[in-house]
């Protein structure tokens, strides 16, 4: 590093204070790895050694099948099948919820952004209301909701109490999103001839890569990790894998098997872990993105 | 090309009344330019005539169409905007084709046009260049090729050189107004630099308030200002307003004037000042009309020599600006760098009235039409 830095002169003090920030950030990244690093190390022990206690302890030898029963053998209440088709439920859940939600708000956003019309202040605020509801509040009116559409207990009504709820965060990202966006470019292209949707898709979607990512991974991981909305409006064979673990880890045939445990609560959080290792670059550099100028 | 026809146009926002009953007609190839304050409404009145805002009352016509409630696609327009509004994700040559690509031209078409608005704005070069990669100067050449490429029956431009520098400014303004004369196409500007009124303008509005102040030739504007707003906005530096006594002079009204002694000014016009003998009004006189005595001129019978206090000069180059203080007010005078004009000094100064106009003191309106 010294080399590089020509003619600056580093004292001792700048050193140690470096080696302090240093030590300080490597403390905290394994204080937050901590648990993580527990979690993979009992996956791989057998029964006997997680019961003698040693937590953090590397296994003397390791063992996978903790992983594959998690996956395929594992009991979640009544049925002994793993968490892997509970996983496919919530693929199926989140895929849409995320797909529709991000597509509503962004068309949402573009209309109170670039389309203002009376009153169009006043409804986006009363949208702003939707991200601060609790979710137990609609949890009741919901469930009537969803029975009287005929859709309680099913997959389609878990994709639409998430498009629903996720629709007002969407909506606010995407607004902010667009504000920054010159109101004359909507002008200019209405004048070139270009409608609604044409200037929506050719105009504004094209530079919205960024807050689409934002979106995408905001509504990916508060969907995948929802749990009361999985446990309140989920069928029998619907349940996203939220429900499933909180399952398995509840059913027990004589002694815990922490290691299952432990295997299924990793492979539950796997999709949000890469969500965030592939698109975690786009995530800082959207909330940052700054004005798009023409 | 066509012409465009605004009558009594009305615009209210709740209360108040943005546009107050516009009347303008613009003839076939004409280039009008709105002018006036901020606030003023002329850019409402730009939008309004795009169809980007609708007008609570009047009518719209280009060429004698009536387009009060027709959509901006439909009208045949094209705008050049301030801020360019160039298509940030689309590459110069995509830019300069949507508005045909939105009416459905064959892409050879396309092509061809895109080629020619190019040649025509000299870049050719930046074709395949997105607007993140141009100078200011390059954007407002593609936001003009823009416009260009439909050949519509109307331009509009709002403020579109206010981004550019000074330099900029004027190079781009010779060149629209080259390109005007070219295409022979309509032209509705909207600016706040007077300059570029008097400079590109066939006919300049005037506004302020909502309303037309003034419609005339740059020309007439400049000499012929209806009251004291037109007259004090329009010109640079601004026109002197001195408040002057009418009084009598061998029976024939003229203007008292206290400098280091007291003059009497003829007027153009003394019929009309008949009614104010005795009373206070607003001289109104250009600085280029105070200057250093001209042999010339003379003689001559608006013209009268007298001796002012120099307070501060400011040379410009071509000419020197003088300041002094004439019945309380203060004047810019207009003089040659090489006449001697020291701070603090007394100085021959020659007053040319010929061109005078005179306003009254409260209402501001001319009082020698």
């Amino acid at each position: 590093m010294s080399n590089h830095t020509v003619g600056r002169k580093t004292s001792g003090l700048d050193k140690v204070l470096r080696f302090a920030l240093y030590a300080v950030l490597i403390i905290v990244a394994a204080f937050y790895l901590m648990p993580f690093v527990v979690m993979l190390i009992t996956s791989l022990k057998d029964v006997e050694e997680i019961r003698t206690g040693t937590l953090l302890s590397l296994p003397t030898s390791l063992h996978f099948d903790s992983w594959s029963k998690a996956w395929s053998g594992a009991c979640t209440g009544s049925s002994c099948e793993g968490i892997s088709p509970y996983l496919m439920n919530s693929f199926q859940i989140v895929i849409p919820a995320v797909v529709i939600s991000t597509l509503l708000g962004a068309i949402n956003g573009y209309v109170i952004s670039l389309w203002k019309f009376r009153g169009s202040d006043i409804f986006f605020a009363a949208l702003l209301v939707g991200c601060f509801i609790p979710f137990q509040v609609i949890l009741l009116p919901m469930a009537r909701t969803l029975g009287w559409l005929g859709i309680a207990n099913t997959t389609m009504g878990l994709v639409f109490v998430h498009v629903i709820y996720g629709l007002a965060f969407t909506t606010l990202f995407f607004r902010n999103f667009y504000q920054s966006i010159p109101n004359e470019l909507v002008k200019a292209a209405r004048l070139d001839g270009a409608g609604f949707f044409t200037i929506f898709y050719r105009i504004i979607l094209p530079v919205s890569t960024p807050i689409i990512v934002v979106t995408v991974i905001w509504q990916f991981t508060q969907v995948w990790n929802d749990f009361l909305f999985g446990v309140a409006f989920s069928g029998f064979d619907t349940q996203p894998v939220t429900v499933a673990l909180n399952n398995l880890v509840n059913t027990s045939f004589g002694g815990k098997e922490y290691n299952v445990d432990m295997a299924a609560a990793i492979i539950a959080a796997l999709p949000t872990l890469a969500v965030y290792v592939f698109a975690g670059k786009y995530f800082v550099r959207g909330l940052t993105a700054g004005a798009v100028k023409g | 090309m066509a012409n465009l026809v605004i009558e009594n146009v009305k615009k209210r926002y709740g209360t108040t009344e943005v546009l107050k009953g516009i009347n303008i007609t613009i003839e076939a190839g004409e280039f009008l330019i709105l002018v006036g304050p901020s606030g003023c409404g002329k850019s409402t009145l730009m939008n309004s005539i795009a169809g980007l805002e609708d007008v609570t009352e009047g009518r719209i016509l280009i060429a004698d169409n009536d387009v009060t409630y027709t959509s901006p696609k439909d009208r045949d327009i094209a705008m050049v905007f301030q801020s360019y509004a160039l298509y940030p994700n689309m590459t110069v040559a995509q830019n300069i084709s949507f508005g045909l690509e939105m009416r459905k031209v064959p892409k050879e078409e396309r092509e061809t046009e895109v080629q020619r608005v190019a040649d025509m704005l000299q870049i050719s070069h930046l074709l395949n260049r997105k607007p993140a990669q141009l100078s200011g100067g390059q954007r407002q050449r593609v936001a003009m090729g823009r416009a260009l490429a439909r050949r519509p029956q109307l331009y509009l431009f709002d403020e579109p050189l206010s981004n550019l520098d000074a330099k900029l400014r004027v190079e781009m303004r010779t060149e629209i107004k080259k390109l005007h004369k070219k295409l022979g196409t309509t032209i509705v500007y909207v600016t706040h630099d007077q300059i570029e009124a008097m400079t590109l303008a066939d006919r300049i509005a005037v506004m302020k308030d909502g309303e037309v102040q003034q419609l005339g030739t740059p020309q007439e504007i400049y000499d012929n200002p209806a009251n004291l707003f037109v007259a004090g906005f329009m010109g640079s530096p601004a026109m002197n307003f001195v408040p002057v006594n009418v009084i009598l002079k061998d029976d024939i009204p003229m203007l008292e004037l206290a400098t280091n002694s007291a003059v009497a000014l003829p007027f153009p016009k003394p019929e009309s000042l008949t009614a104010h003998v005795g009373k206070t009004i607003l001289l109104g006189l250009r600085p280029e009309m105070i200057t250093e005595p001209q042999p010339h001129k003379e003689g001559q019978p608006f013209v009268t020599t007298t001796e002012i206090e120099v307070e501060v000069t400011e040379p410009m180059g071509a000419d020197t600006m003088i300041l002094t203080r004439v019945n309380g007010a203060e004047i810019n005078c207009r003089s040659n760098p090489a006449y001697p004009a020291e701070s603090g000094s007394i100085i021959k100064m020659m007053f040319d009235t010929s061109k005078a106009v005179v306003f009254d003191e409260k209402s501001g309106e001319r009082l020698d039409k």
